[in-house]
């Protein structure tokens, strides 16, 4: 059953979430359809990106240059309310706000990012996460945080990083960081220190281009421990600063812990989540399988091929999922069939000023299926010329500035 | 429509409608349609070295590339304004001299577009970095007499040439 337009009234979107995907969809919805009204719900009234947070660890960028508010999108139409979204009621379709308000929708667009299951490694908490063992993975006061506790090392100390079980937000996050915290190190000529990293899984995204830049770079100075060799952490003790696995116990002198993470609690709480905390969806146009008239993008959701290889959670798989999403809503509110959907990810990832490399990855629709596509797209070569390393670093922050003003201005 | 959908996937590297904010990504909206179909059909055959758009554009057909091109060709060429001090925009343009016959006196009236860009107000840094890829014969871009030009710039020129065009707004 289509929904008619409302009498005198027109047809009604609600966005929860104004981070990537968020704010890409309330834009280019009111871009592809200027006479719906579009309603975007954040509780922050700046956003803060993660894409180059790693860079403000290492002291290289300013956290103040990833910061964006909401007057672009106010300036387009789209009613921007600064509120918590507490409730969905998708029979009703409506969204609860803590101030008491309610939100009816035609068309409701979830992009509320990851929450964090600190359950799940015995010992931790929100408050030693606050404290002691900052993430640092939704970016903020605790990436400043666990730069304070990066430039209060000493030389000869260990930086640990402990990984969760993916999937988890930007997958090749925790490697990039690793190489900030090194970088950092070297160019402070703390030649004595390490970075540790304890890692949940046995693989990681161009670990072959991460490896060769260690070894070029920071020889001797990361190490790896990947799950199988014991590197999965299932305790902290935050007093001690100390990270135990089934076998061992690391002590750091500072212990990042990124948990595991699933998709934001107002996903979780609407029931659209898998066993696994990740929301399903209709892989050619985002839209719930749980509930219709909810799409969900970015990293709450589960996408891609997943045989051969999940869509990972990124700034910009997030950007293209919320676009493909305005155009399966406008059909849908429309009563046309969804549009051919068109997926495409990249992230670059930086060592060290200057050298920097990159994965893409690609989708089809092949028979109605989602596919990835492995004729296209992949790492930078590992065996290229030097340019390559040196235009993929600049690329980064191009590629930085552009995807801020895509989903912001 | 279709190609506006398409279209939408360059928009976080490139801007939207193509105009590039990022100063190291080349804005491509209002570029020649010719052109951009050839370069990125250089990338699709390997014929053309890039550090990322080569992996990317494998997974578009060569009908979407069609499409895409004229797409982006129908866009305004918005120039960025990028003011630069006189003594590089001076520089800048007593090196350009050896550029006028094909890129024209600003960059904006080349000989043939359906081969050269225009490049007045295009990113100063984009167009540093491309030099840098057409003064590396490791990387071998196709057009033999850009290499040639850019190879005889003195070091210290290429920046200032990519500023000067990158100043003009006309
Ligand atoms: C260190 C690090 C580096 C990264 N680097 C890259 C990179 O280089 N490239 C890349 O592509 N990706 C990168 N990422 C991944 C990227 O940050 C995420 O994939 C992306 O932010 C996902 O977008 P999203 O919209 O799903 O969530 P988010 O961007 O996190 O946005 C969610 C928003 O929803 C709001 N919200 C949540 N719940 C509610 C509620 N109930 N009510 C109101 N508001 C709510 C939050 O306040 C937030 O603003 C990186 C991540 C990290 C941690
Ligand atoms: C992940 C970032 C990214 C995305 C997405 C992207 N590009 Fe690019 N593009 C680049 C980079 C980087 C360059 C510089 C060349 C290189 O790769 O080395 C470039 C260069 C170009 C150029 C050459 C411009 C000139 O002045 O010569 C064209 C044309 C182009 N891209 C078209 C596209 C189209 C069309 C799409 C979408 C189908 C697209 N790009 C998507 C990163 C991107
Ligand atoms: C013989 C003609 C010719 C001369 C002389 C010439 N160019 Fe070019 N230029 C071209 C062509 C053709 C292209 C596109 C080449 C390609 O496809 O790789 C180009 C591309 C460029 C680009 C890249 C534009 C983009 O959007 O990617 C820049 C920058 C540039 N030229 C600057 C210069 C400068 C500076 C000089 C002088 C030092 C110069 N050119 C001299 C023909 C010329």
């Amino acid at each position: 059953a289509q929904t008619a337009p409302r009498a005198g009234g027109k047809k009604r979107v609600v966005v929860v979430g104004g981070g990537f995907g968020g704010a890409t969809a309330a834009k280019y919805l009111k871009i592809g359809a200027p006479d719906y009204d579009v309603t975007l719900v954040e509780r922050d009234k700046v956003f803060t990106s993660c894409p180059l947070s790693n860079e403000v660890i290492s002291g290289e960028y300013p956290l103040s240059k990833l910061q964006v508010g909401y007057d672009g999108l106010i300036k387009r139409g789209i009613n921007v309310v600064f509120d918590d979204a507490t409730a969905v009621d998708p029979a009703k379709k409506t969204v609860r706000l803590k101030s008491g308000t309610t939100l009816n929708y035609d068309a409701l667009v979830l992009s509320p990012g990851i929450d964090f299951n600190f359950a799940g490694i015995e010992g931790h908490s929100e408050a030693a996460a606050n404290n002691e063992l900052p993430h640092a993975y939704k970016a903020g006061p605790q990436t400043l945080l666990l730069h304070k506790q990066l430039a209060a090392m000493k030389d000869g100390g260990t930086f640990i990083i402990t990984v969760p079980p993916g999937p988890f937000r930007c997958p090749p996050g925790p490697y990039e960081r690793a190489s900030q915290v090194a970088y950092y190190f070297k160019h402070k000529g703390m030649n004595k220190s390490k970075v540790l990293i304890l890692d949940s899984n046995d693989s990681f995204s161009k670990i072959g281009l991460f490896q060769q830049a260690w070894k070029l770079q920071y020889p001797g100075m990361i190490e790896w421990v990947p799950g199988a060799s014991g590197g999965k952490v299932v305790k902290v003790d935050a007093k001690t600063r100390t990270a135990y696995t089934d076998f061992d116990k690391f002590q750091g002198d500072v212990v990042n812990v990124i948990p595991p993470h699933h998709a934001g609690h107002i996903a979780k709480n609407t029931g659209l989540t898998n066993e696994r905390g990740w929301c399903t969806v209709n892989m050619l146009t985002m839209e719930s399988t749980v509930h219709p008239d909810i799409w969900v993008v970015g990293d709450s959701c589960v996408h891609g091929d997943l045989p051969v290889y999940g869509a990972p959670k990124s700034a910009h798989m997030a950007n293209t999922q919320a676009k493909v999403a305005v155009g399966a809503i406008i059909a849908k509110l429309s009563g046309l069939p969804a549009p051919e959907p068109y997926f495409v990810n990249t992230c670059y990832s930086v060592t060290q000023p200057g050298y920097g490399f990159s994965v893409v990855h690609i989708y089809r629709v092949v028979d109605g299926k989602l596919v990835y596509a492995t004729d296209a797209g992949g790492v930078s070569p590992v065996e290229a010329p030097a340019i390559t390393r040196k235009l993929e670093a600049e690329y980064q922050v191009g590629w930085f500035k552009n995807i801020m003003a895509d989903a912001f201005s | 429509d279709k190609t506006a959908a398409l279209a939408a996937t360059c928009n976080n590297c490139h801007g939207t409608n193509g105009v590039s904010v990022g100063p190291s990504m080349p804005s491509i909206g209002g570029l020649p349609e010719a052109y951009l179909r050839t370069v990125m059909m250089q990338w699709k055959s390997g014929e053309r070295y890039s550090a990322t758009m080569s992996r990317l554009i494998k997974g578009y057909s060569d009908q979407q590339i069609a499409d895409l091109a004229k797409y982006f060709a129908a866009k305004p060429w918005v120039p960025q304004p990028q003011p630069v001090d006189a003594k590089i925009l001076a520089q800048g343009k007593a090196a350009s001299e050896r550029c006028t016959t094909c890129h024209g006196d600003t960059g904006s009236q080349p000989d043939d577009p359906a081969e050269t860009p225009q490049i007045h107000g295009q990113w100063a840094k984009y167009m540093e970095l491309e030099m840098m890829k057409y003064r590396d014969n490791a990387v071998a871009m196709p057009h033999r007499r850009m290499r040639g030009n850019t190879q005889r710039l003195k070091e210290e020129d290429v920046a200032a040439v990519a500023q000067y065009y990158a100043a003009q707004q006309k």
